[in-house]
């Protein structure tokens, strides 16, 4: 008799602790999910605390699964990767500035120079944001090839086509105005 | 039970540590950059036949979702633009001359070509000042969601005046 109600008690204490140990588990997911910023943990997720009880073997699981889907910050491994796409980002902006400069000087100072700026700078903004929209909207290998390639060609044959303009025509500065003399 | 205070401590002490709260030492760097996912992603999806899950056809338009959209909408009416005029540079006969003097024979009258010039004018206003938005973003400034409402207010007023100004003129 003596022996049950034992066994009950123990049985019991054991129920509270693991409860106990849970919550305290629970807690310091959270704040290791909160903590690191930018980190997805995918396997941080509340599913723990939905967990049956008798779970302890699963931590140990899903601590080297943690580590599959985390990308290391930089500082603490050599760089991996090349920065091109990073420098194309910022060239881009540099890009959109200049053209935004050149607006006012094309208007107070029009000539050839501006005409020649203008040109390739025109061309290159376009090319490089029709390029984001491929990028964004054409999916698959040769989809993107197909695309990029023709995006290449049409930038090369605007920039042609504004270069003779500017060479053998009045120029973008004087056309513009031209029309707008309308 | 042991079991589980071990690895409790375990976990207890990779949070006190220093830099992150991960257990760091488990880390390794992906093999894979963001691009080579992407692709994966679409090769696997697009293999599999999968549908898209509905999302511009069922989500709320918001002023910045429509202001996005005609930032991209607005750059590639005005690459257009300037790609046809460099064709037809290269390709119709007579110079630029030439092809104005035909545009006055039509003798359209003044508010068709005001009209005409609102119409040139604005993608081009909206699409300088929706630029120098992003810009601003670009360096951090005005991502609170109020200031966001308030800056493309201020793009889209901009942006009909100096349309409406540079007709007038």
């Amino acid at each position: 008799m003596s022996e049950c109600a034992c066994a009950l008690k123990c049985f019991r204490v054991n129920l509270v602790t693991l409860v106990v140990v849970r919550c305290i588990m629970a807690t310091l997911v959270r704040i290791s999910s909160i903590c690191h910023k930018g980190v997805k943990p995918l396997f941080l997720r509340s599913s723990l605390l939905l967990r049956p009880v008798v779970a302890q073997k699963k931590v140990q699981d899903h601590v080297p699964l943690l580590t599959a889907d985390i990308h290391a910050s930089p500082s603490h491994y050599a760089v991996a990767g090349s920065k091109a796409a990073s420098r194309h980002w910022t060239g881009e902006r540099l890009l959109s500035v200049m053209l935004l400069g050149m607006l006012p000087t094309a208007y107070m100072f029009p000539g050839p120079i501006m005409d020649y700026s203008l040109a390739a700078a025109l061309t290159l903004h376009g090319h490089w944001g029709l390029g984001q929209v491929v990028t964004d909207y054409v999916h698959g290998d040769f989809k993107v090839k197909v695309a990029s390639g023709g995006l290449l060609a049409l930038s090369a044959v605007t920039f042609a086509g504004l270069c003779y303009f500017n060479y053998h025509d009045v120029g973008i500065c004087k056309a513009v105005a031209m029309l707008w003399s309308m | 039970m042991a079991l589980l205070l071990r690895s409790l401590a375990r976990q207890g002490l990779s949070v006190t540590r220093a830099q992150s709260c991960v257990p760091y030492r488990h880390v390794v760097p992906m093999g894979t950059s963001a691009k080579e996912e992407m692709n994966r992603f679409w090769a696997k999806n697009t293999s599999l036949n999968r549908p898209v899950s509905p999302h511009v056809t069922i989500y709320r338009w918001s002023i910045p979702m429509m202001m996005s959209i005609s930032h991209r909408g607005t750059g590639i009416a005005l690459s257009t633009g300037v790609s046809l005029f460099a064709v037809g540079a290269l390709v119709l006969p007579g110079d630029y001359a030439h092809c104005l003097e035909l545009i006055q024979s039509l003798s359209l009258g003044t508010p068709i070509i005001t009209g005409a010039k609102f119409v040139l004018a604005f993608p081009f206003a909206y699409h300088t000042f929706n630029g120098i938005r992003h810009l601003l973003w670009d360096v951090g400034k005005g991502f609170k969601i109020p200031e966001v409402y308030r800056s493309g207010y201020a793009v889209l007023l901009l942006s009909l005046l100096s349309s409406a100004a540079l007709a007038a003129l």
